[in-house]
């Protein structure tokens, strides 16, 4: 059984109970007084406050507070050389490094990132702060940054979780995460996955991948039990979004076949009321993320969404198979038990899922103005992703340069990208919507409706670890 | 650094213009070595580069090349290699079979170098870690007897380490066009251009030069094809073969 009170927190929570949520991300200034902030965020002595293990004992804590390092801030910390050589190439080259492989070009690309992000080698810890109130943030934002001489913040960013677990594009979300062998079972929806090795997401344990072991940076206090964060600042197109959703509804209602995908008289079941419009686009919405957006999974009830459904009790074989678009978002995220190409990866490229929106929640009752082309009124808006595991390059960047884009996992959705948060073309981009009677009827046209505008690959450092960075000389 | 005016640059501007026969020898044995010193090129770093379309990720090319040890530089180290390969034929099958992005590898024995040429679909890295999951014993058996490979033995308690010695020892993929060439160079010197120099169209043979100086071996192009390139499993599907 794994010691939680040595590993951070957020790793195997999601502290639900606190929806507020803000990244300080920070410079380090002077080493030394960086390396005493960090030992006194392991003791929470002199008000910085105390990072928060996944132990909790009898006393929730008021507020969660956790940090993550790049490489550079490793480096700028003092790490000894031989234990910076054992990190992985893809966290000691960064993330705008993986631009291309992640699908960060275009308007995406890193050159175009706001600061911070714009000076990637500037960022060298990132620390979260998960709070009930806005005013907690404040205060413990206050208590993190007394010491200027420890770090200089280059700026922030904050998101809200929705009520209802919702994020923008009106889907339900937080609902899979991976179970952990030999870890108390805390995940609120179980499903019928297998359990994942704990090597899954926590450096030196078996990992899913049968004998396969990643490094483990040595001294052991550094490395073990320590884990690494893709964190994406991912802007969603929701005016966007909603509009292709239109035409994507206007397009099935004169299609031969529409009447196929919703025979005419059940428009109600989809619960959007008598139009035969609004539930095409609740059709789509559907089929574009594997669930519908009060979360029920397509692989269960591929008719209607239906709030008594199990969440999660489903895999991709017979009826499950039939009924989820093979390119739709969570199945191209995780194929499950389904067959793919790559018949050994099933299960290996989880992901532990730590998101909150940023910006206002887009209000469809005061919708865009079709008249606008463009979104460029509406506020910024999207989602702080963190995607956390023991191997950035065999799960984060595994699923999105194959699985998320290319579609190299079946062959028939090889060539297209994700619907949702691919990198997508409307001029090339491609999406098939599966019928009963065994055909389909191929979407076209998607844009991009999410770009990155920021990022860091960080090491999540156990609490031993980030003792013995505190006490480096 | 050289820079615009130097008489080195003037001079091998003329003589590249009119090569005259002394100095291809000149140029080869004395000038190239003095000028590589003058202006420092890195090695190149090997396999394909992943298009900015992901769709285009498909049938890229490995051409790995591995150095027999020195003891194995004989008639019988090559035997051992063949039969490294020989005894490991069914895994090698099972294998490719069961990484499902592989459209073909062949092995080859040239000049004591054991080379390993395949077309593989999607990213190098989950290739490669996919077949070491897959197939690691017999990575472990070509590897032992090539030089440096004894310290990524086995493979699949180094994934990392053997993964990044495989892209190293995979030839570098000099691309058809001089804005290409010159982005490689760009990118792996970090940041921009080094110097107006480096960004001269005009002078591009020089770089080439002491980047195949760098580089000695290399691939020309990333792979010509005869028809738009299709997955493995495509294909399959295609021809109803299962997939
Ligand atoms: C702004 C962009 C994105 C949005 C709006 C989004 C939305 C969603 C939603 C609504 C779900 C279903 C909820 C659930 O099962 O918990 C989901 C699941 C998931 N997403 Fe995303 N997502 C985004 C980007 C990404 C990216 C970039 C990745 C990975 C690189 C990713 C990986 C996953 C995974 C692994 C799942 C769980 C699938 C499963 O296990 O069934 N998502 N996402």
């Amino acid at each position: 059984m794994i010691n939680l009170a040595d590993l951070q927190g957020n790793i195997l929570r999601g502290y639900t109970k606190k929806p507020h949520v803000r990244y300080l991300i920070l410079e380090v200034a002077e080493p030394g007084a960086a390396r005493r902030w960090l030992a006194d965020s392991v003791s929470g002595r002199n008000g910085v406050p105390q990072i928060t293990s996944g132990d909790w004992g009898k006393n929730k804590p008021d507020t969660c507070f956790n940090i993550g390092l790049t490489y550079e801030g490793l480096r700028a910390l003092g790490t000894p050389s031989a234990s910076l050589k054992m990190f992985p190439n893809e966290f000691v080259e960064g993330m705008t490094a993986r631009a291309v492989k992640l699908g960060d070009v275009g308007r995406s690309a890193p050159e175009k990132w706001p600061a911070p992000f714009n000076e990637p080698k500037r960022i060298h810890l990132i620390a979260t702060i998960y709070a009930e109130k806005v005013e907690q943030l404040d205060v413990d934002q206050e208590r993190a940054l007394t010491d200027v001489k420890a770090f200089k913040l280059l700026d922030t960013r904050e998101g809200y979780n929705f009520p209802g677990d919702f994020v923008h594009f009106g889907y339900r979300d937080n609902i899979t995460q991976p179970r952990f062998e030999g870890v108390p079972d805390s995940q609120r929806y179980p499903d019928r996955q297998p359990k994942a090795p704990l090597g899954t997401v926590l450096l030196g344990h078996p990992t899913n991948l049968e004998g396969l072991m990643w490094r483990v940076p040595e001294p052991a206090e550094l490395g073990h039990n320590g884990t690494f964060n893709a964190f994406r600042v991912l802007k969603q197109d929701v005016a966007g979004f909603e509009r292709y959703l239109d035409h994507a509804a206007f397009y099935l209602f004169v299609h031969p076949k529409g009447g196929e995908l919703l025979p005419h008289g059940d428009e109600e079941k989809i619960g959007k009321g008598p139009s035969r419009h609004t539930a095409l686009r609740e059709i789509v919405a559907a089929n574009l993320c594997g669930r519908w957006r009060d979360g029920t999974p397509l692989a269960l009830s591929a008719d209607a969404p239906d709030p008594n459904e199990n969440l999660t009790n489903f895999d991709y074989v017979g009826v499950g198979d039939a009924r989820c678009p093979h390119g739709a978002h969570i199945r191209r995220c995780n194929p499950r038990g389904g067959q793919i190409v790559q018949r050994i990866a099933n299960n290996s490229r989880r992901l532990v899922r730590r998101g909150v929106p940023y910006g206002p929640p887009y209000d469809p009752a005061n919708p865009y103005d079709p008249a606008k082309p463009y979104d460029g009124d509406e506020p910024e808006r999207g989602l702080l992703g963190n995607f956390i595991g023991a191997s950035l390059g065999a799960q984060f960047e595994a699923m999105s340069c194959d699985w998320l884009n290319l579609g190299l996992q079946d062959p028939r959705i090889t060539g297209s990208n994700d619907p949702i948060s691919g990198t997508n073309d409307p001029g090339t981009s491609w999406f098939d919507l599966p019928l009963k009677s065994g055909g389909t009827i191929r979407l076209p046209g998607f844009p991009e409706f999410v770009s990155t505008r920021g990022g860091a690959y960080m090491f999540l450092p156990s609490l031993a670890a980030i003792q013995y960075l505190a006490d480096l000389r | 650094m050289a820079n615009d005016e130097s008489w080195l640059d003037r001079f091998v501007n003329k003589l590249h213009k009119k090569p005259k026969p002394w100095f291809k020898y000149f140029g080869a044995y004395i000038l190239v070595p003095i000028w590589a010193r003058l202006t420092p090129v890195k090695r190149l770093p090997g396999g394909a580069r992943p298009a900015i379309q992901p769709g285009d990720n498909v049938q890229s090319m490995m051409n790995l090349i591995m150095p027999l040890k020195r003891e194995n530089r004989s008639p019988i180290g090559r035997a051992k290699a063949a039969l490294a390969i020989a005894e490991n034929r069914d895994q090698i099958f099972a294998g490719l079979d069961n990484v499902g992005t592989v459209h073909f590898a062949r092995f080859v024995i040239v000049n004591d170098n054991i080379c390993m040429f395949s077309f593989y679909d999607g990213d190098f890295t989950n290739y490669i870690r996919d077949f070491i999951a897959t197939i690691g014993g017999a990575f472990n058996d070509v590897v032992k007897l090539v030089e440096g490979g004894d310290a990524l033995i086995p493979c699949e308690e180094n994934v990392e380490a053997f993964i990044q010695w495989i892209h190293e020892h995979d030839l570098y993929q000099v691309p058809d066009t001089p804005t290409d060439f010159l982005r490689d160079q760009e990118d792996l010197n970090g940041d921009k251009a080094v110097s107006p120099v480096n960004d001269d169209l005009t002078l591009l043979p020089r770089k080439l030069v002491l980047q195949l100086r760098a580089n000695a071996n290399v691939s020309l192009g990333s792979g010509y094809r005869a028809y738009p390139g299709f997955s493995v499993a495509q294909v399959r599907k295609k021809l109803e073969l299962g997939w």
